[in-house]
């Protein structure tokens, strides 16, 4: 029927379209805004690109003078210096909105310059940064504000810090803190990994179809942990996490709790399918030599399913990295926490500096790990 | 004495594997069963040391019910029963002498041997049972790194690590260069002639001819002739495995 075919093809072509048009509504989707939004992204980019991972120590000169709002106020300063590291004001006073020209002599050369108020009370302002030239000289525009007007005959005064680094690069802080917080989140891995394996190897077994399947008992069991590794496998790890965190309050233990069910799973399935696929033969023939069912496991099963066990142990170390930095941003500690932290304090450097560390762990376990499976047959 | 009553096996597929088949062997035989494949000779070896249940009959041997035993008691029998595959049947990644080894597991201590340990008299009759099949210097090459010869060779030391007094071989050579039948047939010849009953499935009639001292055919389950080898001509040949059945020569090879 010809006609029939045409309207089934034409109703399922509106429908696939229709599916299509709901899905871009509800992903609100605006692909120019990609590009309109550019200069966000980019300045975004470049914090990343250029992370937090070396300081220098810096040493800190200030000089100052007392510059009273409004004029009369309090005694103006009596005698500017002519040379060394002096501060130079267009007037010596100036009364509130005046708008006068700070000029600095004889600074460290190329050094950030902090210019800020002191207040009557010992609080201070911070107004600008700027730079010295290569003379040690800066000049910048600034305002008196009412703010700054002296109180019961003292006045305010302006100071510049002059920020000069010396000695060699090292560490940030930030480095330090994302190394050991690294650390925490390789090491929650590991150790959920190797929880996780104690647990579903011998687990995998009774969930393998062509050790326990046999018998009414036999078949129960193989059913009941076949379904329980499924069950637990569709839990994702950021879920269970989240509950584990709620359970036990955020920090690396419940991450790591949630990373091992979930592993314990994962592998529990990859493991008792290692063990169907083995070959048959070695099993029927120590069945045929009497030797005891155990024994049949350890010297027909256990030597052919190593290779593959070790194989699928190292990958689940590398993936569990992966998921415990994402664990880390619902509170499971590490190094996901950590960037967590940094962003939500827009401190982009130092997000920068974990993503890095990210990215290049993540890529060492990954090539780490398929070196080793290479070399395993 | 080994009396195969009425045997009978009925696959859960529907498959009848084997028929009503009843015969004796005495100790001290070299039986050897024929027919065409699929015709239910692995199943009837399999029979015997119950990796596969039979449905029907009973199977005696000198007074023991080897189809009545329960698993303690069958495992006590099964270890005087070594047993050769077609395909080896070898872990094909530990090494030789574990294989080897692995034979002797209904006899030694569960404990220890669980935990891979054994005893330096085992070892011994280890490397022993090695060097009988002439490849002692192989113990420690991991059995894949053997040429199929060499794999049967080492699963026949290990059914002699059972001390076996019946050895089943499920078409040894079948999947061997035919060139290399006669060494490992002469290997269980050898074994028959001290004392160790051998029941074997082999194709060629040649060989039949030179290593049986009965024969048993089976055609689709069901046993078409018994006697002594040299009472298998052609005619009884083609009969046994069909008029399409063309003979090949593995003895002139």
């Amino acid at each position: 029927m010809p006609i029939a075919r045409i309207a089934r093809n034409t109703l399922l072509t509106a429908l696939v379209i229709a599916a299509f048009v709901v899905s871009y509504r509800v992903t609100e989707a605006d692909f120019p805004r990609l590009f309109r939004d550019l200069a966000k992204g980019k300045d975004l980019l470049t914090a990343f690109l250029t992370p937090d991972v070396f300081t220098r120590d810096v040493e800190t000169r200030t000089v100052s003078i007392v510059f009273p709002i409004p004029c009369g106020s309090a005694p103006t300063e009596s005698l500017l210096p002519s040379e060394g590291p002096r501060l130079v004001p267009s007037v010596l006073c100036a009364a509130p909105l005046e708008t006068f020209t700070l000029q600095g002599f004889d600074l460290q050369p190329n050094s950030e310059v902090v210019i800020r108020w002191r207040l009557p009370d010992g609080r201070t302002m911070t107004a600008i940064r700027t730079e010295t030239d290569a003379n040690g000289y800066f000049t910048y525009e600034v305002q008196a504000r009412p703010i700054q007007s002296t109180v019961d005959g003292v006045a305010s005064r302006l100071e510049v810090d002059t920020l000069t680094p010396v000695g060699g690069l090292k560490p940030s802080q930030a480095l330090k803190d994302v190394m050991d917080n690294m650390f925490v989140t390789i090491f929650m891995a590991l150790l959920s990994t190797t929880l996780a394996t104690v647990i579903a190897a011998p687990l995998s077994f009774l969930a393998a179809s062509n050790i326990t399947r046999k018998g009414c008992l036999g078949t129960a069991v193989y059913y009941l942990f076949r379904s329980f590794f499924n069950l637990m496998r569709s839990y994702d790890p950021l879920v269970m996490a989240t509950v584990f965190g709620f359970w036990l309050s955020f920090g690396p233990f419940p991450g790591f709790l949630a990373l091992t069910v979930v592993t314990i799973a994962s592998l529990g399935k990859l493991f008792s399918e290692a063990v169907e696929n083995i070959d048959a033969g070695p099993v029927e023939a120590l069945n045929a030599t009497g030797a005891p069912p155990l024994h049949v496991v350890r010297y027909g099963v256990v030597p052919q399913i190593v290779p593959d066990f070790i194989s699928y142990i190292i990958y689940h170390w590398d993936i569990n990295v992966r998921i415990s930095t994402i664990i880390g941003f619902v509170g499971g500690g590490g190094i996901g926490y950590y960037l967590n932290l940094s962003i939500n304090d827009f401190k982009w450097n130092q997000a920068g500096t974990a993503i890095w560390a990210i990215v290049i762990v993540v890529w060492a376990m990954d090539f780490l790990s398929s070196e080793i499976r290479k070399r395993l047959t | 004495m080994l009396r195969i009553q009425n045997l009978s096996k009925t696959y859960p597929s529907g498959t009848q594997a084997l028929k009503n088949v009843s015969f004796d062997v005495k100790d001290g035989e070299f039986m050897v069963v024929i027919g065409l494949s699929g015709s239910g000779k692995s199943t009837l070896l399999r029979c015997i040391n119950r990796l596969i249940e039979p449905t029907e009959g009973k199977i005696f041997w000198d007074d023991l019910d080897i189809t009545a035993a329960p698993p303690a008691d069958l495992r006590r029998i099964r270890r005087k029963i070594g047993m050769v595959f077609q395909q080896f049947n070898l872990v094909k990644r530990s090494t030789v002498l574990t294989n080897v080894l692995s034979g002797r597991l209904g006899y030694v201590n569960p404990w220890t041997s669980l935990l891979g340990i054994w005893s330096q008299e085992d070892r011994q009759h280890a490397i022993q049972a090695l060097e009988r099949v002439g490849i002692a210097d192989k113990a420690g090459s991991r059995a894949d790194a053997l040429s199929g010869g060499q794999q049967q060779r080492v699963g026949i030391a290990r059914a002699l690590m059972q001390d076996p007094k019946l050895i089943l071989a499920d078409e040894p050579v079948a999947s061997l260069d035919p060139v290399l039948s006669h060494s490992i047939l002469q290997y269980l010849e050898q074994l028959n002639k001290e004392g160790i009953t051998v029941i074997c499935s082999l194709h060629f009639l040649d060989l039949v001819h030179r290593y049986a001292t009965r024969v048993v055919a089976l055609k689709d389950g069901v046993k078409v002739f018994e006697g002594a080898a040299r009472e298998i001509d052609r005619a009884k040949f083609k009969e046994i495995y069909g008029e399409e059945a063309q003979e090949v020569r593995a003895a002139s090879l």
